[in-house]
């Protein structure tokens, strides 16, 4: 009688995780050293576009404002004006009249930071029709 | 006589492919224009400014510093030089190509205005002023 030989089981192969865990957490620190966050940027037009061809000429002349950009400060049409007053009367004539034109002039010596702030005024008061003159003063 | 243990054989496959994933994903997302811009400007706050969703391929955005330097791409240019690469963008691409200007929010209007002034040289008119709507 043929004597009946155990077959010695063989252990079921382990996938060793830890390298894999160790590669991907150095990958994890490297990214995140190194992540750099981007800025939101916005562009501010300038110069209004070509007017609509098609568009009806109006008869009513539009209502003209001058702003002034000055290196110490800002004037509304030719008179001082903080930048918070200029924003609140823009709010208001912007309410009555939709189609208000604003004439920047910006004097050489100002900084650009302070033409970004009036632009900004501007695209929050929705208004478009802008016209930017450097003065030399 | 005991039987021996196999040996442990560490199994590579699926740790390169983690790894292949990953170095395609950072490869493909790598964000190549916003490193073109990465320069010493400190642009102004605009919170309430519009936020352009299609980007014009044609934009070309200028930098102008602190000090009144302009550079296109981090190289620095002179007057002549901005206007030679603004003309030449203007006979490619037309007059209706988009300028971006870069402005540092200390920098002097008079150095602006110089931009200005040679994109309307060019025959460029439509110019536009980039500012943080949001910083990160």
């Amino acid at each position: 009688m043929a004597r009946e030989r155990k077959r010695p089981q063989a252990d079921p192969p382990e996938l060793s995780m830890t390298p894999m865990i160790d590669v991907v957490f150095q990958l994890l620190i490297y990214f995140i050293v190194t992540l750099h966050p981007v800025d939101v940027v916005t562009n501010l037009d300038v110069f209004q576009p070509a007017p609509d061809p098609n568009a009806q000429p109006n008869d009513k002349p539009p209502q003209l404002l001058r702003v002034g950009v000055l290196f110490d400060g800002y004037t509304f049409n030719d008179a001082p004006m903080r930048l918070e007053g200029i924003d609140k009367t823009l709010a208001k004539l912007a309410e009555k009249d939709a189609g208000l034109t604003l004439m920047i002039a910006v004097s050489a010596h100002s900084e650009h930071g302070q033409l970004v702030k009036l632009l900004d005024i501007c695209a929050k008061n929705n208004i478009r029709s802008l016209s930017v003159v450097s003065s030399p003063n | 006589m005991k039987n021996k243990a196999p040996e442990m054989q560490l199994d590579m496959t699926p740790m390169i492919d983690v790894v292949f994933q990953l170095i395609i994903f950072f490869i493909t997302t790598i964000d190549m224009e916003n490193k073109a811009l990465e320069t010493k400007v400190r642009m102004a706050m605009s919170p309430h400014g519009p936020v352009e969703e299609k980007k014009d391929p044609r934009t070309v955005t200028v930098d102008v510093e602190r000090d009144g330097t302009v550079k296109i791409q981090q190289t620095k240019l002179s007057d002549g030089q901005l206007l030679t690469i603004l003309t030449k963008a203007r006979a490619t691409s037309g007059g209706s190509t988009p300028v971006v200007i870069r402005g540092d929010a200390k920098a002097k209007h008079d150095d602006i205005h110089r931009v200005m002034a040679i994109c309307g040289k060019a025959g460029l008119w439509k110019i536009r002023f980039a500012a943080l709507k949001e910083k990160a």
